[in-house]
């Protein structure tokens, strides 16, 4: 067995300084151990208590009923369900159409007078408090149509989406290489096909990203919602579409009811329920906290699979 | 190359999809108005001929805010009123009375729920709004003493006394102004400082706890109101809640703290709550009957407008911290008159229904004693819609 001159001075180094090598390596370890510990307390301690709450309140009523009169156990939190997800497409359907256009023109156009106006407005936006929102929205629209809608809290959401859906479908189409859109446009395909079929699938990845964090955002947000959506505890969307074929009414006159009365949310729910004095409701509250952040979890593990199986697709 | 092609199919439907929803974004603003006209236009004739056509259930919500003195009675109602009338969701959040009277002025509800009556700027500015009072309730002191014992004999207090520990001139359990109404309990009373837990939020609660504090002494001079700029807060001891559900909770939480809240709320939460001296210095304590003989002291205070105070009644059983509780709608302004008529439906049967009042009874509220319910079915057969009367006999 022959070593090298190189391996014996490592070797001799080694034995040198190797009492205080060693425990400068332990200590570090352990500090950093400790330190990563001491940042996923909050987070094992949170999503651990709130299971512990909440889990016990959680049944099949809880998901399919109404809520009960004050201070009577028992009855669901439906109503709040259906609310959150009507507000959360209507705010979808607000938000996700003029975002992407709107960093499509950023991207090709970074420098033009518009472009400029439209990153910082953008990024004044992303800035100003979700309360602000809901008051904007409620003067604007609430007080003129003299009532609070799904639609009113559908857009106050929206408008909060927009920033994050502009910037990452911005950053993910500035990361095409130049080459592609040149490429395509060398090939005689006119600007707007070069966008359709060539730069918007080679970013669709991260544009879908920020889609699900915009939303995920947007879900767990209480404030625009109290001066728009107000609150609707006897929200029942399966008897409104029941009844409205019932009585033979058009798709547009029941979606029209669906989106143009008071709702409830999640967060909503779980703030006005937290307040009440009565256990019953108390309860409750951390039931909806334990589905609100199920929900959450949901569409963040979405993401990372949606971007995961692209990442292979994409790799072949 | 087929990669390629697949990911421009599904780029196409994609933004086919995005922008089928850019079409029906513009669809349920634009849609909803006329559809809403459509129902009322087709529904307006009907309504006078009183043969309406049968609206398919939950069909109708109507949309009310405000007082939280009120919200258990109307989270009963909101449960069993749609099992007399299908059509009809109720929809009521606790918002507080002020923010409810805000609401109604503004038009953004059908209807609000308040305690305090409304100012004279207030119904300028609302123009065509009514009060209905429907129940009435006793506002107790609720307090939060560890050392005294839950089932012992509760804590007595009169109105001077009240007056001084909210104007912090009583800061202390173990005052002698407090253990001279006590006797039986005066030894365990704390030497420790009160913390006075009030409203926070714009509260009918606050406006008939204040009237009452006025008409108790002249003492009191922060005034009356759903507001008020508390004397205890800058004394340094006291504590904002919002809502009677806020309040309830400071007390729970806060030991050596007494809070004002409706009955409703004491009871449902085994909350210990004082007796006071009334006016003919009886020591009552709070329940329907004293509140019920304190509404008999002013049985002929109604204005035109069908409100009145009834704090601080000289009858021998009266509690002196009651109030009614009002609806408020726009008599004459309705202009969807399927909702008018479900709104005044809705009003009648709190107001006559046995189901309703039996519930309301359960909670510990009051009704409406006959005469000044035929006062509020008079009024509410004056409700029009579109000039039409709305009640049909």
């Amino acid at each position: 067995m022959t070593t090298t001159r190189f391996q014996e001075l490592i070797a001799r180094n080694e034995v040198a300084h190797s009492q205080r090598r060693r425990i400068t390596n332990a200590v570090m370890l352990t500090l950093t151990g400790l330190l990563t510990l001491l940042a996923l307390i909050p987070l094992f301690w949170i999503v651990g208590y709130v299971i512990y709450r909440g889990g016990s309140t959680i049944n099949l009523a809880f998901f399919t009923q109404l809520s009960r009169p004050l201070g009577m156990a028992g009855g669901g939190v439906l109503f709040s369900i259906e609310g959150t997800a009507v507000i959360t497409i209507l705010a979808c359907l607000f938000a996700i159409p003029p975002g992407v256009l709107a960093a499509f023109y950023v991207a090709r156009n970074p420098n033009t007078p518009l472009g400029v106006a439209l990153r910082f407005g953008t990024d004044v936006l992303a800035g100003v408090p979700s309360i602000v929102m809901g008051l904007f929205i409620y003067v604007i629209l609430v007080v003129p149509t003299k009532h609070y809608s799904a639609w009113a809290g559908g857009l106050a959401l929206a408008i909060l989406m927009l920033p994050t859906i502009i910037r990452t479908t911005e950053e993910m189409l500035k990361l095409v290489p130049h080459t592609l859109r040149e490429g395509s446009l060398g090939l005689g395909a006119p600007e707007w096909k070069t966008s359709l079929s060539v730069m918007f699938p080679a970013a669709l990845n991260g544009i879908i990203t920020g889609f699900l964090l915009a939303i995920a955002r947007s879900v767990g947000e209480t404030a625009p919602l109290l001066f728009t959506a107000l609150g609707n505890e006897q929200y029942d969307v399966g008897k409104i579409v029941q009844g409205g074929i019932q009585t033979h009414q058009s798709l547009f006159m029941i979606i029209g009811r669906i989106v143009n009365q008071p709702v409830d949310s999640l967060p909503l729910t779980l703030w006005k329920y937290a307040q009440q004095p009565y256990p019953e409701r108390i309860d409750q509250s951390w039931g909806v906290a334990l589905v609100l952040m199920i929900f959450v979890l949901l569409i963040e593990i979405a993401a990372r699979l949606w971007v995961e199986s692209r990442k292979r697709a994409l790799q072949g | 190359m087929s990669k390629f092609l697949r990911s421009f199919v599904f780029v196409t439907i994609a933004f086919s999809f995005l922008l089928a929803a850019c079409g029906t974004v513009a669809t349920p603003a634009a849609t909803t108005a006329p559809a809403m006209t459509q129902a009322s236009g087709a529904t307006a004739i009907p309504a006078s001929t009183a043969t309406p056509t049968p609206l398919a259930p939950g069909s109708v919500t109507l949309n009310g805010s405000g007082s939280t003195f009120q919200a258990p009675a109307e989270s009963e109602y909101a449960f069993a009123f749609p099992l007399v009338d299908p059509a009809v969701a109720i929809n009521y959040q606790g918002t507080g009375s002020g923010a409810g009277k805000k609401a109604i002025i503004d038009g953004t509800v059908d209807f609000a729920g308040t305690d305090a009556i409304l100012t004279a700027d207030e119904t300028t500015s609302g123009k065509d709004l009514q009060m209905y009072p429907f129940l009435a309730g006793a506002t107790v002191m609720t307090y939060n003493i560890p050392e005294l014992d839950p089932k012992g004999p509760a804590l007595i207090l009169d109105g001077n006394t009240l007056v001084g520990i909210y104007n912090a001139t009583i800061t202390k359990w173990n005052d002698p102004a407090i253990a001279a109404l006590n006797p039986q309990i005066a030894s365990k009373l704390p030497a420790k400082p009160i913390t006075v837990a009030h409203r926070s939020d714009g509260s009918g609660t606050t406006a008939i706890f204040t009237a009452a504090l006025t008409s108790f002494s002249t003492a009191w001079t922060a005034g009356s109101g759903t507001t008020i700029n508390w004397p205890a807060d800058k004394a340094g001891n006291g504590v904002g809640g919002n809502g009677n559900q806020g309040v309830t909770v400071a007390v729970q939480n806060t030991p050596e703290s007494i809070g004002y809240v409706e009955y409703a709320y004491a009871v449902s939460n085994k909350l210990p709550f004082a007796q006071m001296v009334n006016k003919a210095g009886q020591t009552v304590s709070a329940s329907p009957d004293s509140t019920k003989a304190a509404m008999a002291d002013f049985a002929n205070a109604f204005t035109p407008q069908l409100t009145a105070t009834i704090v601080n009644g000289s009858g021998a059983g009266s509690w002196p911290i009651a109030g009614y509780t009002y609806i408020i709608i726009h008599q004459t302004s309705m202009t969807d008159c399927v909702k008018a008529s479900k709104l005044v439906e809705y009003i009648n049967w709190i107001l006559t229904s046995p189901v309703a009042t039996n519930r309301a009874q359960a909670l510990g509220y009051v009704p409406m004693p006959s005469a000044v319910q035929q006062l509020a079915l008079a009024k509410l057969a004056q409700v029009t819609c579109n000039s039409q009367p709305v009640m049909t006999h």
